[in-house]
């Protein structure tokens, strides 16, 4: 499903201060499951994850998502592939302050064209999934910690994407809510989706539903590649 | 008289084209030697992505390149007025000897420019860079043409001198005059005129049959494209000019640009140009393999080119009948006109 092929990414090639996020990474994951990539800070993996979600370009190697190779194509096409492949979690959420809720899990899916009255039912039945519903008018910077969590994931699935990302999802919750967290992301995984994330959590690498931890430090896989 | 605005613009507009294009150019050949869509090299990367700047650079220098061919004609006109003898950008052009090759160049580099932009948005269409070679290829062949039209230009406006006497159109249009205008401006009418329509009316036959059919009659469309560009300047040189000024001797195709005369010159022009630039290119793809990434999409966007080119030619034949019809000027076009204006 996911396959990198001698991945490379180096920040600031050629001066002083050059510094090699992921060197010469190769990995084949599955699709339908969950992969954690565990590691300390620096050890490359937000750097990954940006690549294989066509967020930024690898210095080398080459990324395929599915039947096609991603890291070659031009921007307008990357633009496509990123809203309808991918949905993605930061770790601060990354809500749009002074919108609604149900404004910012709609906002992914304006560029489709989607029709407005059919895009607000869908948004809305997200948000009620994720029993957010009653708070689809707040502005965002009304809502809980754990209300922004559950609308940024109804955000990335807006436009019904098969591989969720997640940043360090957990790392400004509290036990309760990063557990809340991983049973939606087991909810998407049974679902068929495929789940990456990115954390140094023992809850998230230690959980149940996770099929695969890769391990990494220094930018290399150390484990579980 | 190079502190003239239009002389500034022309300047440093195609100084910073040629520049960009021959950037460009030595990018192309750098990629055209070692672009291989299927190595995830450095190199490779570092060439996919400095394509999306070079291209859209030199999309922007093109787009310029469009624009100043009309900018230098309307500078031309300007400047007549300076120089003794000179009265429409024909005596301007022929101050000094670099006047009409900057011009003839500039035609030239339009419609190569006008091409490259054709092939550009296909190549950009498609996701695995399907044109990129061919496109690059064209840029390479091209940087020869507008590097010397660049330098044809600067020496034609800093050598142009305000007491230097020049020769008017009519001299320089006229039958009996000798040199390639000379000689065009001599063409009876009636082949002239009959040879013009033949050409029209099988360029649009060819284009409506290949609108309708597709396949290899883009091949023949895109060849009669060009002819037509060719024998449109002469007939209209030789034969519609003078139903334009009602004069039987005047063949001058500046003049045509003048507010006196409606400024008909500039519709012409962007007509003939525009109709040449997308009919040669929505036929030059019938000419080449179509690229996977692009077998649903090019045949479209074909189309689309040519019938933005029958647009063009029908209201470019349409601007030169409807000089002839509302004419002063009653002419038999079996005979030929032969006296200066």
């Amino acid at each position: 499903m996911i396959e990198l092929k001698h991945v490379t990414k180096v920040f600031n090639r050629g001066r002083p201060n050059e510094y090699i996020a992921v060197d010469d990474v190769s990995l084949h994951l599955q699709g339908c499951c969950a992969t954690v990539f565990k590691g300390p800070s620096g050890s490359g993996k937000t750097t990954l994850l940006s690549m294989i979600g066509c967020m930024t370009k690898p210095t080398s190697g080459r990324v395929t998502v599915g039947e096609r190779e991603v890291t070659s194509l031009p921007e307008r096409f990357l633009t496509s592939i990123r809203r309808s492949a991918f949905g993605f979690v930061f770790q601060q959420f990354n809500l749009v302050r002074g919108i609604s809720a149900l404004e910012n899990v709609m906002l992914p899916a304006y560029p489709s064209g989607e029709r407005h009255a059919a895009l607000r039912d869908r948004a809305l039945e997200l948000l009620a999934a994720f029993d957010v519903a009653h708070r689809s008018d707040a502005h965002v910077e009304w809502l809980s910690g754990g209300e922004a969590q559950r609308v940024a994931i109804a955000r990335a699935l807006i436009n019904n994407p098969v591989i969720i990302i997640a940043d360090e999802p957990t790392a400004h919750l509290d036990t309760k809510l990063s557990k809340d967290f991983l049973s939606w992301m087991e909810r998407l995984r049974s679902e068929g989706r495929t789940v990456l994330m990115a954390s140094h959590d023992p809850l998230i690498y230690e959980s149940e539903f996770v099929d695969r931890i890769v391990e990494m430090r220094d930018g290399r896989i150390v484990a579980g590649g | 008289m190079i502190l003239h605005p239009g002389i500034l613009s022309l300047l440093v507009g195609t100084i910073a084209v040629a520049a960009m294009v021959l950037y460009g150019a030595c990018f192309g050949v750098r990629l055209l030697r070692s672009w291989d869509l299927s190595s995830g090299s450095e190199a490779q990367i570092l060439l996919e992505r400095r394509t999306y700047l070079v291209s859209t650079m030199t999309a922007y220098a093109f787009g310029f390149e469009l624009i100043s061919l009309f900018l230098l004609i309307f500078t031309a006109e300007d400047l007549q007025r300076l120089f003794v003898g000179a009265m429409c950008a024909a005596g301007t052009f022929n101050v000094n000897q670099w006047g009409y090759p900057a011009l003839l160049l500039k035609i030239l580099a339009v419609v190569l420019s006008g091409l490259w932009l054709v092939v550009n948005h296909a190549d950009s269409r498609g996701f695995d860079y399907p044109l990129i070679r061919k496109k690059y290829a064209l840029l390479a062949a091209m940087a020869p043409v507008i590097v010397v039209e660049a330098f044809c230009t600067v020496a034609w406006f800093s050598g142009l001198e305000a007491n230097v006497i020049t020769s008017c159109c009519g001299s320089l249009f006229s039958a009996e005059s000798q040199g390639v205008a000379s000689t065009i401006a001599a063409l009876p009418a009636a082949p002239a005129g009959i040879g013009f329509y033949a050409m029209l009316a099988a360029t649009v036959a060819a284009g409506l049959y290949f609108l309708k059919r597709g396949g290899m009659a883009g091949i023949v469309f895109s060849a009669l494209s060009m002819g037509l560009l060719v024998v449109s300047v002469v007939a209209l040189i030789s034969l519609f000019s003078l139903y334009f000024y009602a004069l039987p001797t005047h063949h001058c195709p500046f003049c045509l640009l003048q507010g006196e005369y409606h400024y008909v010159g500039y519709l012409l022009y962007i007509a003939l140009l525009a109709g040449v630039i997308t009919g040669t290119g929505g036929g030059f793809f019938s000419a080449i393999r179509l690229p996977a990434s692009l077998e649903a999409w090019l045949p479209g966007y074909q189309k689309r080119l040519t019938a933005v080119a029958l647009i063009f030619y029908i209201l470019f034949g349409a601007v030169v009948t409807a000089g002839v019809l509302n004419s002063d000027l009653v002419m038999e076009w079996s005979i030929s006109v032969s006296s200066d204006k």
